[in-house]
């Protein structure tokens, strides 16, 4: 029985008078693949983005590998380990791809620049993209972009990544490619926490499904039972109007 | 009216040595000025409230008054607190370099706060400090952005040095006043001046354009 990696215990998070999480409760294990649904405003990519404090959470707990979370006191240390992709990508687009991927592992890791670039090169051959090894991310088409920014997260070595609604912003076309690095990722064993609208996705490689509904955790179950026999009416009500 | 040219060709060798001055002390004020200007932006966006204070009351004070008023502050209003005589240098270096300071600082926060958020986020989510993303990731792209405000700056700043002449530092307005004092040929002078400093103006703006079209191809 694999030990829980991230435990999140009454998370609350206000947006001045605005409760967008009212305490949640959940424990991921190490390898699990937690996919998180919901309406538009449910509050699922702010739960995502409390796990790694870009969201600092209002009252509750969230600890990582057994290190309880504490803000700036440690969460630079608890980063390093929580990779993260973002809607938008956020590659930096003043730099080449190799140096996206190769500065936090040199800044933050302290590699020299021969093991940083050996480990870009490394994942960038992962995700299939090594000829763009020295494009700027405004030459790459959005399913390439997010691709390395796949890659950046991976060049940490983190002990899990979060997925802030990966394909979302990309064309129908490049969604199939970043999905599955996704998933060869996830047959990897890599701890994920996917915050997504592709259901199939969710279906296909999820071990886990979170519904997250008015802030709160609505439902919570293994993939096929969620979407064959969802037993909450919200989550029933939402399921007809998207499958 | 008369049209003295020879006034003008005597005048001209010791305009040009008071021009050199004024370009001495638009560098110092601006090169001063942008240490102070990103010090003084990277507090106000810091979490840090009383130095974000301190900040926010310089740039308001700064933008508040007259560059004027600043030098005679500096100029006749600091000796006597510090009972000690200023001199006339020091005065016009101080006076700009905090008045280009407050400028400076209020580009910088701009140049900074239009960069997209998702950069910050995207360093911090790496494991990176806050000052490592700003040094790595922000100001590079914010520099960019902020040469043309900034050669704006330095371009103000170029023909504001004219008001240390007040102060009796002889930089070229000044010089070009005392020219006037022995002579009386205002016109002619007077429209030497102007043309000097529309050289230079003119020069810098030239040599900004250029900056701008480098950074914007690389």
């Amino acid at each position: 029985m694999s030990k829980d990696l991230i435990v999140v215990k009454d998370l609350k998070k206000n947006f001045g008078e605005l409760e967008v999480l009212k305490g949640l409760n959940v424990s991921i294990k190490e390898k699990e693949v937690v996919v998180v649904i919901g309406p538009s405003g449910s509050g699922k990519s702010t739960f995502l983005r409390c796990l790694n404090y870009l969201e600092e959470p209002t009252a509750g707990q969230i600890i990582f590998d057994d290190i309880p979370l504490t803000g700036e006191a440690n969460i630079n240390e608890v980063r390093k380990e929580i990779g993260m992709v973002f809607q938008r990508f956020n590659l930096f687009p003043h730099m080449s791809v190799l140096e996206n991927l190769i500065l936090a592992p040199m800044k933050v890791r302290g590699l020299k620049r021969k093991e940083a670039e050996d480990l870009a090169r490394e994942y960038l051959t992962k995700v299939g993209l090594i000829e763009k090894i020295d494009s700027y991310p405004d030459q790459l088409s959005g399913g390439q972009q997010q691709r390395v920014a796949i890659a950046r997260a991976l060049c940490m070595k983190p002990k899990a990544m979060l997925f802030d609604e990966p394909t979302s912003a990309l064309d129908p076309e490049m969604i199939k490619e970043v999905l599955d690095v996704m998933k060869q990722l996830a047959l990897e064993g890599m701890t994920m926490v996917v915050v997504t609208h592709e259901m199939g996705f969710a279906r296909e490689v999820g071990d886990r499904v979170l519904f997250i509904d008015g802030g709160n955790i609505m439902e919570e179950a293994e993939p096929n039972e969620f979407f064959t026999h969802p037993k909450n009416a919200r989550t029933q009500d939402f399921l007809s109007k998207i499958l | 009216m008369d049209f003295n040219f020879s006034i003008m060709k005597d005048a001209i060798p010791l305009l040009v040595a008071g021009a050199g001055i004024t370009v001495e002390v638009t560098f110092l004020s601006v090169g001063l000025g942008l240490a102070f200007g990103i010090i003084v932006s990277l507090i106000r966006l810091s979490s840090i409230k009383p130095l974000k204070y301190i900040g926010n009351v310089y740039v308001d004070f700064i933008r508040g008054t007259p560059l004027l008023v600043q030098i005679f502050l500096v100029y006749f209003a600091l000796p006597a607190i510090i009972n000690h005589r200023v001199d006339a240098f020091f005065a016009a270096i101080s006076a700009c370099s905090i008045n280009s300071g407050a400028y400076i600082a209020e580009i910088f926060r701009g140049g900074i706060q239009s960069i997209d958020k998702g950069q910050m986020e995207a360093g911090r989510s790496l494991g990176m400090t806050w000052w490592q993303t700003m040094r790595f990731i922000i100001l590079p792209q914010a520099f960019k952005r902020i040469i043309p405000p900034l050669g704006n700056e330095f371009i103000a700043m170029l023909k504001d040095s004219s008001l240390v002449s007040v102060i009796g530092f002889e930089e070229l307005t000044r010089r070009g006043q005392l020219i006037i004092a022995r002579t009386y040929a205002s016109f002619e002078i007077w429209l030497c001046v102007a043309f000097i400093y529309l050289i230079m103006t003119f020069a810098v703006a030239r040599f900004v354009g250029l900056l701008e079209r480098r950074y914007n191809k690389a």
